[in-house]
Formats: structure tokens, sequence, C-alpha cells
């Protein structure tokens, strides 16, 4: 990674401008949001407030977020080349810079995201978290993994005639080593009781990775 | 300086450039002409490393800067005027005062005091073609990559215009790919693809 | 070199046909394990000859290596079929079940969820410059998953997986006719697989 003080600033520059225009063009946080309680409902209803086991719900949550999440972030790159600015943001930023802001701002969607499903999530399976903290470092480090991935597979099928389905197809394999761990603590964050430490540095040292790997590949594409 | 060494390119089977050997030197405003589908923005494409030709290479000093003006290149629709002036410059390290960017208005004949916080999507086609000339004055590049600058502009506008490249050319290198007959005229030297 | 290998294909399956005693309490039918072995080992190797020849092809833009990862992809694909069909049955006759998530029954589903991907991102992108630079990225973004889900795999799911079931003693016995004929078919399958990318080259 090769940012220096002046690629701070043109990151900084351009999550702001993606906020701005989030902000302005509610559609895609909108959709992304809505996915979710629609996904949320739907699975509650169907459940009909039956009991659901801790490792079931877990995996639950963690589709809904997988799916809400390639809902709002598989148009990172492509709303940007629909509109015609991609080309012009690659003129006048470092390809890095880009790559980072862009990154930043998919895990903040996410955060606000995930801030949003959480609460109902837990009221509507009527979940008891016995360690908040367990679920909130899970929950943060499976985002930003997701965050890392999906910038870099958003770059990816921006290229692609056929978009439709694309995104999650191509993401779900490579955050696979987030979700299988993630699903675990996040059951064991319900269940109280010892956990797994180590689970929890497998899912650190992979988004490490995945940072470092869209760092080096996106100069490629 | 930039230098095209034996740089190809196709797209498909259809070969645009081959071999092409060439020096752009500064200080002049250089003419890209051609029929349509020739390649003339595509040849600034490469000239700006934009886009990786397939064979050879183009080699540019690192420490230029590039600036460029094109119809493919769009501006922010959902930020205002103001806002997308603010952006560009920022990412090139730089920030404006109010003045100093209705200054810029001023140059292109946009006037930002009424439609500075106007979104780019309201503004009509010449004016934010207008915008777009006021974000490439306002990034103070080394190397200006002109496609076309002066379509959609009325008189007042290509005046302007015309104005600035002639003023700005000593320092910098300005390619600038036309076959409007006004825009060849400003030339100093002119490209005639295919080469 | 071709007909060498439809020999040696012939030769060990006659091989493993009349020599090789059928495995204890499991019938004729489990000798697809043979199989199996095999065209799994190849299917890993195919992965990563494609990760390496994207590898190639990103430092050099020689669109030569962007076809061999296409086409060890494609064989891989197929290959990783051929062996989860194969060990599923295996899995039925061993345990009863055709699947039941063993570590290596989910591992090898993640590699066709990969391969299929892969596939899939190389259909939807029709220029041709840009499908070799984003196949590539993808397959060297894919391939960093292996490590991690051979560390976690194997700690999530309970395992009753072949390899005990073939040489802890109690089982069943592995002959030594039976492991050389295993590994001349995974020598056998690997050159296979080496033929088949030579064809693309030439």
């Amino acid at each position: 990674m090769r940012l220096s003080n002046f690629h701070f600033e043109q990151v900084a520059a351009i999550l702001r401008k993606d906020f701005l225009i989030g902000l302005r063009r509610r559609a895609t946080f909108a959709a992304m949001m809505m996915f979710a309680l629609t996904a949320v409902a739907s699975l509650s209803l169907s459940t009909g407030g039956a009991f659901v086991e801790p490792k079931f719900l877990a995996a639950l949550l963690w589709v809904v977020i997988f799916f809400a999440a390639s809902a709002g972030i598989a148009g990172t790159f492509d709303d940007e080349a629909q509109a015609g600015t991609l080309p012009t943001l690659k003129l006048y930023a470092d390809a890095q810079a880009i790559l980072f802001g862009k990154m930043l701002y998919v895990f903040l969607s996410l955060t606000m995201l995930t801030i949003f499903i959480l609460p109902i999530f837990l009221i509507l399976f009527d979940v008891a978290v016995e360690s908040f903290l367990l679920l909130s470092l899970t929950i943060l480090f499976g985002l930003i993994g997701i965050a890392a991935a999906g910038t870099l597979t958003a770059a990816i099928t921006t290229s692609a005639m056929v978009k439709g389905g694309l995104f999650p197809i191509l993401l779900f394999p490579i955050t696979l080593p987030i979700f299988l761990p993630a699903i675990t603590l996040t059951e064991q964050s319900f269940t109280g009781g010892a956990f797994d430490v180590s689970s929890l540095i497998v899912v650190a040292a992979f988004d490490a990775i995945l940072i470092l790997a869209s760092s080096i590949l996106y100069d490629y594409l | 300086m930039i230098v095209f060494d034996d740089v190809s390119l196709s797209f498909g089977r259809r070969a645009l450039f081959s071999d092409v050997t060439l020096t752009l030197r500064g200080g002049k405003v250089i003419g890209v002409t051609g029929a349509n589908g020739s390649g003339k923005s595509t040849f600034l494409k490469l000239a700006g490393k934009i886009l990786r030709p397939d064979g050879g290479e183009v080699h540019l000093p690192d420490d230029k800067t590039i600036a460029a003006l094109s119809p493919e290149m769009k501006i922010y629709d959902t930020l205002t005027a103001r806002e997308n002036i603010s952006f560009f410059t920022k990412l090139r390290g730089k920030t404006l005062t109010a003045e100093e960017i209705i200054g810029l208005g001023e140059r292109v004949g946009l006037d930002l005091e009424t439609f500075g916080d106007v979104r780019a999507e309201n503004l009509s086609t010449g004016m934010s073609q207008r915008l777009k000339f006021a974000i490439l004055l306002s990034v103070d590049a080394d190397i200006w990559l002109l496609d076309e600058p002066t379509a959609n502009l009325d008189d007042d506008g290509r005046d302007k215009i015309f104005h600035e490249v002639c003023g700005a050319k000593a320092d910098k290198i300005i390619l600038l790919a036309t076959n409007d007959k006004a825009e060849v005229a400003l030339c100093d030297e002119i490209i005639q693809l295919p080469l | 070199m071709n007909k060498i290998l439809i020999l040696l294909t012939f030769a060990i399956g006659a091989a493993i046909i009349f020599f090789v005693p059928p495995i204890k309490g499991l019938g004729e039918v489990a000798k697809i394990i043979f199989f199996h072995v095999p065209t799994a080992w190849v299917s890993v190797i195919a992965f990563f000859a494609s990760a390496y020849f994207a590898a190639k092809f990103l430092r050099t833009f020689n669109f030569s290596f962007d076809r061999l990862s296409e086409r060890a992809a494609r064989l891989g694909f197929v290959f990783v079929l051929l062996s989860t069909i194969s060990g599923a049955i295996f899995s039925k006759l061993t345990w009863g079940a055709y699947w039941n998530w063993d570590p290596r029954q989910t591992t090898i589903f993640v590699l066709i969820l990969i391969y299929g991907a892969y596939l899939t991102l190389r259909a939807a992108v029709s220029d041709e410059k840009t499908r070799a630079k984003v196949s590539a990225v993808y397959s060297l973004l894919s391939v960093l998953t292996v490590p991690f889900l051979v560390f976690i795999i194997p700690r999530m799911y309970f395992s009753l997986h072949p390899s005990p079931v073939l040489n802890s003693s109690g089982r069943v016995e592995m002959d030594s006719i039976v492991l050389v004929v295993l590994i001349a078919a995974v020598v056998d399958a690997t050159l296979i697989f080496i033929q088949l990318m030579r064809r693309e080259i030439s």
C-alpha cells in the first residue's frame, strides 16, 4: 500500500463525496436497508415465534447481512461507470486513493446497515445476547472483510455486461473464511460461555490479507 | 515531452495504431484530426496513459500532471457546480476559496454566484461544458487533453476557451482532438490520423 | 504421448477391476475411490495452475497465459464435478449418506463455487482484454481463501473422512497393491491433465 499524506487527503475527499451523493440519492441506502428488513421480516414471519436454535439464528443473521450488503455495494463502482464519472475520477485521483476511499465508504455503509438491522433482528427473534462485546467484535471484523472483498469485487463486476446476480456469486466464495468463523462466534455471543479466540484471530488475519490483496490487485484492473 | 515508442493498439481485430513512434513537445497546441473512428480520442488517452497500449510504451515524465476535457469524462450530477470544482481540486491537493471559485467561473463565462449552488444535473449542456473547463483550469495541470472542447458552446464560450488555451500553451503540452475548423485554426501543429 | 496415456489408463482400469481385492464390506462399487482420489487431486492442482497462469498473465500481459488460466479452470471444473459425484457415491457406501458436510466435502464444494464463479465472470465480460484482467484478478483473490479454509473448515465440521477408513488398521487394510494402483491412478490423472493443457499451447 503506497499511501502518502496527499493520498489520505484524496481518500477523505472521495469518502466525503460518496456520502454527499449517497445522502442525496438515497435509493442505494434505502434499497439496502429495506432488503435487510424484508429478509428479516420474512424469516421471522415464517418461523412464527417458534424456537430457533442459536446456531441457526447466527447463520440467518450473516445470510441477511451478506445479501443486503450485496444489494447495497454491488454498484460501488458501477454507479459511477454508468454516470460516466468513473473515467474522470480515475484521471484526477490516485488509484489506491479511489480503492481505499470506496472501501471506507462501503465499510461505513455496512456499519449503518448493521446498526439498523441488528436490533430489529434481535427483537423479532427474541435473542438474548450474552456477550455484546464478542458480538460487536465479530461484526466489526466481519464487516471489514466484506468491505475489502466487496470493494474489489465491485470493481471487477463493473466491466461485466451481464450483471444480474454476478456480484454475490463472486463475493460469496472469497468471504467464506469470514462467514464460517463469524457464525460460530456469533452463536457463542448468543449462548455465552467460553469463546474461541483463535476464530476471531483468523477473521482479523483474513481481513488484513484481503485489504492487502485488494490494494495490490486493484492496480491491475 | 510525451514520447510514443513503438505503440500499437487494437480493438478486437481492428488495429487502430501499429508501431507508432513520435514525440509531442510542449509550448504549443497540437491538433489531432482525422475521420470519425480514426482514433482521435484514443490517441489522447494513450498520450495521457489513461489507456495502456497493447505493444510498445508511452513515456511521460512522472512529475507531470494531466487534466482532460472529454465527452466521456462526466462530472457529478448530484453535486453542485461549486462542489464539483472543490472536489476535483481537492483531489489535486488544493483548496480554493469562494472568491477563487467565482473567479474561475468568470474566466469561462459561468456566473457561479448565481449557479454555484445549482446541481450539475440542472445546468444546460453548454453551462456544464463551461463548468468542466473551469475544473480543468482549477487543477492547473501540465498536460491538457482536450477532446472537442468547444462542442455545444456558443461564440462567447468558444472565445473564452480559445483565449485560455492560447494563454496557457507556453508552459504546457496541449493536445486537441477535433475536426472543427475554428479549433483546427487554433493549433500550431497538426497530427493527421490514421498514422 | 496420447497413446501411452490411453494404454496406461486402460491398464490401471484393468488392475482396479481384476487385481485389487474388493474393499472389505463395501463391495465392488467402492472401487470408485480409485477414480475419486485422482480427480480430486487434479481439481486442486488445476485450481493452483489457473492462479499461477493468472499471475503470469498480470505480470506479462501475454494473452496465452490467460488462455492457459482459463483452460486450467475449465478442466478443473470438470474434474471437481467428477470428483464430487464419485466422492458422494463412496460416501453413501461408507457412511450411508451422499452428503454430510464433512470437511473435505465442504472444501470441495467451495472449490466448485469458486470455479463456477470464475467461469460465470468470464462469460459475463465480453471485451477480451478486460476479461483477461478481471478473471486473473479474481483467480488470485480466490486462491487466498484456500489456506484459511484448510485451517478453518476442519475445526467447524466433524470429520469422518476416508483417509482413516483406508489405512488405519482394523478397518480396511491398504495393501501394497492398492497403494501402488492408487498412486499410478493419481499420476495417470495428472498426466491426462497436463496433456489436455498442452493441447491448448500447440
